[in-house]
């Protein structure tokens, strides 16, 4: 089997190391020999996202996202039509605010975003932040299961129709807002760096079967040992719900 | 009154042993405009930046002091407000005469705003800005904009990193300054291409895309842009660096390199810059690089049953430099990393998948331990790079016990809050 995965504004969009998020993908593909292939796209480089398993977008500073909105609206059809034959999105703080319907930035400007959701973004005051762990208890695909990671956002997102999942500790989607990030089965955002993915191997496996969805149809993967991600995961389980 | 109960208060905690800056947190209660109030001397050098701030600034202290002036300077690294007030309160008159012919402080980045008009600086010092700690200074705009919101009507000497665009930048906002930049030309680390630069990709003033000729380290290096952003002279230039026999040269003139290493040749030529400005004589802190020792917890050794080499690390930037510096060596060895996640350290650990673990990883490396409140993190951090020789000890002493125990040169990297304990436990296992 193969996995082809695009990393959109990979040399922009990479704070908080959310391309820890991309390192875990390739090697539990490859630990199942599953061949995982990660391509970058940048500011005005042509790529055909259609071709693409997974399309990955991570958080940036604002200064960043502002630069990047221009291309990415200019490839808003051609995401379109990805997502319409099967590409599963991945979206982690900026990336997840811009496929909304906008995003009021600190300093008042209003910047358009993809507006296939109908959930939208303003700025908190500058200097409030949500800012610290959090964990939550994600609800999809008829799973429950608990994730963690850390959030750092200013902006506020509001009127999501289907969350990802439950807040257990720490303020989600706006200020205590109780939910967390978004999910139709199609498309992940959420706010959760850490990075997100090597301390919740549920989600990680839960993201690789729906972009092998695309090729190959339901799959089952193969169980890995993850003594250590579980561990991991359970440390700050413990000290955030204590 | 005031000043002698905060001065007496220092007193008390120096008969119990106690430094840091709990008296410059009562004198503040007491009177939060104190620093209005001191009357500063007529050099006051400030030094803040991400990485280099404490060196840099303790290389001054000694440098002034080899000229024969009479300095002060919060040397341990008090760089808050707080450990600021502590400082002058402790070494004034009652009447608020600060008591040295100069004061060399280093400011924490988001306390420059708090302090720098009360202090009168004379000299500022602005090394670098790498991405550190998030979650506390925020994104690195917000940190530049509120440095540059201090510059307007400020008319001393402004020295700047020439290599580092966020620094360049500063000197945009100060008109009335007098600016002064330093940098080091192209030499055996530079290269052409770089994996390790988070910021300096676009052009602070017209948002081109930034053009490099070469790459020091991080982000620093010889950068250009088409709008002439940049275009500075090069005051305090190093033109060459003979890593073999530890020197640079600066103007026709040869140095001792300090640590040996990029970013330590950045400091020595920041600190020549000061003195330059100040006009003292620059043999002072040549003598210093020679001679002048780390803190504690930088490149620290220990006989740990065999070679045991303790090191700090705070952000990518400063971790890939501590272990480019620990990968030189061809020797076997096991390296224990203790990473934890409080407020100093910054509580949010994802850093850790900006640097360069994989740095760590060669023939060489026979085990990587791991340690700290987040030692399952670090642990996640190398698997993912597909290290396998992993061993997790929840409990930092162990882990020291482990390292001990094995043959190989040891390497130990501590974030902030756990360097003193660290310490103190290879101190115990040390013969």
């Amino acid at each position: 089997m193969k996995l082809k995965v695009l990393w959109m504004y990979h040399d922009l969009m990479d704070l908080y190391g959310d391309k820890g998020n991309i390192q875990v993908i390739k090697m539990r593909c490859a630990l199942r020999g599953i061949e995982c292939v990660v391509d970058t796209c940048t500011l005005n480089e042509e790529k055909d996202i259609r071709g693409y398993d997974l399309l990955f977008i991570g958080g940036g500073a604002d200064k960043e996202q502002s630069l990047l909105v221009q291309d990415l609206l200019s490839r808003k059809q051609n995401i379109k039509e990805a997502m319409e034959k099967g590409t599963f999105v991945l979206l982690i703080c900026g990336g997840y605010q811009l496929f909304g319907q906008y995003y009021l930035d600190g300093d008042g400007q209003k910047i358009e975003g993809l507006g296939f959701f109908d959930y939208y973004t303003e700025s908190a005051t500058r200097d409030v932040r949500c800012i610290g762990n959090i964990a939550i208890e994600v609800n999809v695909e008829g799973k429950k299961f608990k994730a963690v990671g850390f959030e750092n956002h200013g902006g506020q997102t509001k009127n999501v129709s289907s969350p990802l999942g439950r807040v257990l500790s720490g303020h989600g989607n706006s200020f205590h807002d109780g939910f967390e990030g978004f999910y139709n089965g199609q498309v992940l955002g959420t706010y959760m760096h850490g990075p997100l993915l090597p301390k919740n191997p549920k989600l990680a496996d839960l993201i690789i079967q729906k972009a092998l969805f695309k090729n190959y149809g339901d799959v089952t993967l193969e169980a890995l040992d993850d003594t250590l991600e579980e561990k991991a995961q359970q440390v700050m389980l413990e000290r955030i719900l204590k | 009154m005031r000043l002698l109960i905060v001065k007496f208060i220092h007193f008390l905690l120096s008969l119990l042993g106690r430094g840091g800056s709990l008296p410059g947190t009562i004198a503040l209660k007491m009177d939060p405009n104190i620093l209005k109030k001191f009357k500063m001397p007529k050099k006051v050098i400030l030094v803040t930046g991400t990485n280099g701030k404490t060196t840099t600034s303790n290389l001054i202290v000694e440098s002034f002091q080899k000229t024969g002036l009479k300095v002060i300077g919060n040397r341990k690294g008090d760089n808050l407000k707080e450990g600021i007030v502590t400082l002058l309160c402790t070494h004034s008159s009652l009447n608020y005469q600060v008591q040295a012919e100069a004061v060399v402080l280093e400011v924490d980045e988001l306390t420059v705003m708090r302090v720098f008009e009360d202090l009168h600086v004379t000299t500022f010092v602005v090394n670098n800005f790498f991405r550190d700690q998030l979650d506390r200074a925020g994104e690195m705009e917000t940190i530049v904009r509120r440095i540059e919101s201090v510059l307007p009507n400020y008319e001393g000497h402004l020295i700047l990193n020439a290599d580092d665009p966020n620094v360049v930048r500063l000197k945009e906002s100060a008109p009335k300054a007098k600016a002064h930049f330093f940098g080091v030309g192209e030499n055996a680390v530079s290269k052409k291409t770089t994996n390790e630069a988070s910021e300096g990709k676009f052009c602070p003033r017209c948002g081109k895309p930034l053009a490099y000729e070469y790459y020091q380290y991080s982000h620093i290096g010889k950068f250009s842009c088409d709008c002439g952003f940049g275009e500075n002279e090069v005051e305090c230039f190093v033109d060459e660096i003979d890593y073999e026999h530890e020197t640079f040269t600066m103007n026709h003139k040869t140095y001792h390199s300090f640590r040996n290493a990029i970013y330590g040749i950045y400091n020595c030529v920041a600190v020549l810059c000061v003195m330059k400005v100040n006009g003292l004589d620059d043999d002072a802190a040549n003598e210093v690089f020679k001679t002048f020792t780390m803190n504690k917890g930088r490149n620290e050794t220990f006989d740990l049953n065999g070679n045991c080499l303790l090191n700090l690390v705070k952000n990518p930037t400063g971790a890939n430099e501590v272990m480019k510096a620990i990968m030189k060596s061809n020797a076997d060895k096991n390296i224990l990393i203790i990473l934890n996640d409080n407020d100093q350290d910054g509580k949010d650990v994802s850093w850790i998948w900006d640097a360069h673990f994989d740095l760590l990883i060669d023939e060489h490396t026979k085990r990587i331990l791991c340690s700290g409140k987040r030692a399952y993190d670090m642990a996640l951090r190398l698997k993912y790079e597909g290290y396998e020789a992993l061993e997790v000890f929840e409990n930092v002493e162990d882990a020291i016990v482990r390292l001990k125990e094995l043959e190989e040169d040891a390497y130990v990297i501590a974030t902030y809050t756990a360097l003193e304990s660290t310490r103190n436990i290879l101190r115990r296992h040390a013969s």
